[in-house]
Parts: C-alpha cells; structure tokens; sequence
C-alpha cells in the first residue's frame, strides 16, 4: 500500500545541500525531511536548498514539517531556500510567512546561483 | 452504511433532495477515513471546477482547501476511525461552486481553533507547529460556514464563486 | 504503518448528463494510483470507467440528468472492483460487440465500441442484476497486468 507519495534523496553541487522532495508534501513526510534535514546538518551544510519536483500537494501538516526545519535553520544559522514550487505554493509560502524566512527561486541553477551570490 | 460499503455496494442517491433548483447539480463521494484519500476530493473537486471554467490557480486553491477540510474531518471528527467515512458533496450552480465536507463527528470540531490568524513566529517557539489548516481554508475560500451535517457530524461549507472573465 | 481491517472503498454519484464521466474518472484515477496501480493500468482503468459512464448515462438513463450514475470501487484482496449503476430505462446485459474488423468493412455500426473497449481493458467485467431493475455493470482489476 502506498502511503507516502514522496521520496527524499541528499546531494551536494557547488557548496550547497541540496535536498530532493519528489512528490507531495504532507504528514507522511516528517521523517523523511526531518532526517534528511538533520543528516545534512551533520555534514555541516550552511546552504541548504529543498529542491521540489513533481510536486503538487502541500497540506498544513506539510506546512508545518518545513515551519520546524526553519526553527532549526535559524538556530543554527544556516540559510535555506527552496526550489521547484508551482506559482500556487509560492503563494501559500507567502501567505504563512515562510517566504520571509526562506528564499524562493524558480529552479534548482537560479537558486544555487543566488545562495552562492549572497556568501559571495 | 458502513456494512453496505464491506459488500461492496452503497445506495447513494437517496442523499440528493428531488426539490433541488433545477439548475444545480450534485455530485457526491465517500471516502475512506484514511490520511492520502484527501487526494480523490481533491482531483475529482478539481475535474468539476476546471470542466465549470475556473482558472488555473483557482482550482490550485480549491484544492488545498479540500485537502485540508478532508483532512481535518478524517484526523478530527472520524479520530481516524476506519470504519467512517466522508462525505464530499459538491454542488454546481451557474455562478458557484459549493463544497461541503461531512465527517461522523467522533469529536466535534474545537471551536477556538476556527478563528484565530496562526503567526509563523509564535509557531518557531512552539512544539506543535500545526494549525494552518482552518485558516488557509478562509484565505482561499469566498465563503466558508462550520455547520453540523444533518447525519450529525461536522460539516464545512466552502464556497467558490466563478468571476467572469474580463 | 498501520493495517486495515475493512476494505478500502469510494462511493461516487454523478449526474446523467455528459461530461460528469470527467469527474468519475479523475476520481477513481486518483483512488487506483493511491492504492498503487502502476500508470499504465490507471489509464486503461480511465478509460474503461469513462466508458461505463457514458454507457450509463446515454443508454440506461436515457439522458436525463436529474437521474443519477452511481459508482463504487472496492480495494480488496489485491482486485480493484468498480461497479457503475444506472436506473436501467435501457438494458444492455452481456452484449459485447463485435470486433473493429466488421465495423471498418460496415458490417457494424461504428458506434458501441465501449463495452468492447472496457473487456480489452480490464481483468474480467460483466453484468449483475440489480433488486433497483437497473443495469450494474463490474469491472475488475489487478494493479498491474497478468502475463
């Protein structure tokens, strides 16, 4: 039975964490994210970029889950932006506040660009 | 109705009033009370909205909003009961497109959380970070009512009205 | 993860009237991806419910919408089954038309190709006599094809 429609996947390129979510984003995916969030942590990643493909589902819970990895980001002074959300998500991100905490570009090249830009 | 879903069939037509305006129509679905079956509101709500001419990102709010009035009515009022079930009716009128979400009301729905505005800050200092789900219903709906279903359940009305293309 | 006693299922009912077969095959689309079909047999399901519905909707309801089309889908035992109910102003039990040989050489009419189409598609199908009098037509299903 399929119960979790989303696989989590960790990669580097140029400096950044980059952290794959391939499918929807809801209460299924706290452990994934969470651990993948703490397992990049442990490597000492100070960029950290949640990379969203196929994604068309984000429900509170999933907002929730992304609220806890900012707490954690902020406490430890990382910087994490996210890619690959449709327009409609950018704007819920808007809506709840997470844009202010988290920088949205459009794809994967524009976001490591950017963080690397902003070390720079 | 839960022995008549074990054989394998429900009479579902009984739910859908003979007085109803002629210019409506009614489209209802059952769903399991288990978290991911949110999804089948959400794709067959969104079939009914795009085939009534809403657009792209209206449909996108539509279906977050189902998402999480399904949810909730399966966390909450089903307390994730298996043997309950949601009712999803959704009713198309010429300017509108109204949604309604039934649960078996196993815990009726907590009244101090259909009002407040969350506040990402508070949310860092909290250990629950949840309780978006109401709220993003209201930002994304054009009427929203918590009623009790007349099975005696929770019942969230939303409504979506169809602006007319400039 | 926790285990299900009860079979996992979806109720639908939808007007008579064409285009609401839209709404029945996102939904059940939707309930066989979730319960792991692979993408190949949720098309073949699509089209094979739409197909049902439309049969339902033009035959046993005559095209009247106020009458409604009512679907079910039971998750059991690794079979996906559909059934879809009409009020059976028109019967139409167990006749599969012919092949697309004999319609493209005009020895049939071009039309009636659903209940073929819908055989092709699924496991097994057929008809159930209803205590309502009207046309139950089953479709059954494994998420993915036999060999």
């Amino acid at each position: 039975m399929l119960d979790d429609d989303l696989s989590v996947h960790i990669r580097e390129r140029e400096g950044v964490a980059i952290i794959d979510l391939i499918g929807d984003v809801t209460t299924f995916a706290e452990e994934k994210i969470t651990s993948a969030y703490n397992e990049v942590s442990r490597r000492g990643a100070r960029n950290i970029l949640l990379n969203f493909r196929q994604n068309d589902y984000i429900n509170s819970a999933g907002i929730a889950i992304l609220i806890g990895v900012v707490t954690e980001v902020n406490r430890r002074n990382q910087r994490l932006a996210v890619s690959g959300l449709s327009q409609h998500f950018q704007k819920i991100f808007r809506m709840v506040g997470l844009a202010q905490y988290i920088d949205i570009y459009q794809d994967e090249d524009e976001a490591i660009r950017g963080l690397n830009a902003a070390v720079a | 109705m839960v022995a008549g879903a074990r054989r394998g069939w429900v009479k579902i037509m009984a739910n859908v009033s003979p007085g109803a305006d002629p210019v409506e129509r009614v489209v209802e679905l059952h769903l399991p009370s288990r978290l991911g079956y949110e999804k089948v509101a959400m794709d067959a709500a969104a079939s009914v909205a795009r085939r009534m001419g809403f657009s792209a990102d209206r449909v996108e709010a539509l279906r977050t909003a189902l998402a999480e009035a399904v949810t909730n009515a399966i966390e909450h009022g089903n307390a994730h009961n298996a043997d309950t079930r949601v009712l999803v009716i959704l009713t198309v009128r010429p300017s509108e497109l109204v949604v309604s979400v039934a649960d078996q009301g196993f815990k009726p729905i907590d009244k101090a959380k259909i009002a407040p505005t969350p506040n990402i800050e508070d949310s860092f200092s909290r250990a629950d970070k949840g309780g978006w789900g109401i709220w993003l219903i209201r930002e994304l709906m054009d009427e929203v009512e918590f009623t009790t279903a007349p099975t005696g359940g929770n019942q969230v009305r939303m409504v979506i009205h169809l602006e007319k293309q400039p | 993860m926790h285990k299900v006693s009860a079979p996992l299922s979806i109720e639908l009912s939808i007007p008579s009237e064409f285009g609401y077969e839209r709404v029945v095959r996102e939904a059940v689309a939707s309930f066989a991806r979730r319960i792991g079909f692979a993408s190949e047999r949720v098309e073949d399901l699509k089209t094979a419910v739409s197909e049902a519905c439309l049969n339902a909707i033009e035959h046993g309801n005559a095209q009247m919408p106020e009458m409604r089309v009512d679907v079910n889908c039971v998750w059991e035992n690794d079979v996906l089954m559909v059934r879809v109910l009409d009020h059976g102003l028109k019967r139409y039990t167990g006749h599969v038309a012919p092949c697309i040989t004999s319609r493209v050489h005009g020895e049939a009419p071009p039309r009636g190709m659903g209940l073929y189409l819908i055989a092709q598609l699924v496991d097994t199908c057929g008809f159930e006599s209803s205590p309502e009098g009207g046309n139950v037509l089953y479709m059954s299903m494994h998420p993915r094809r036999m060999a």
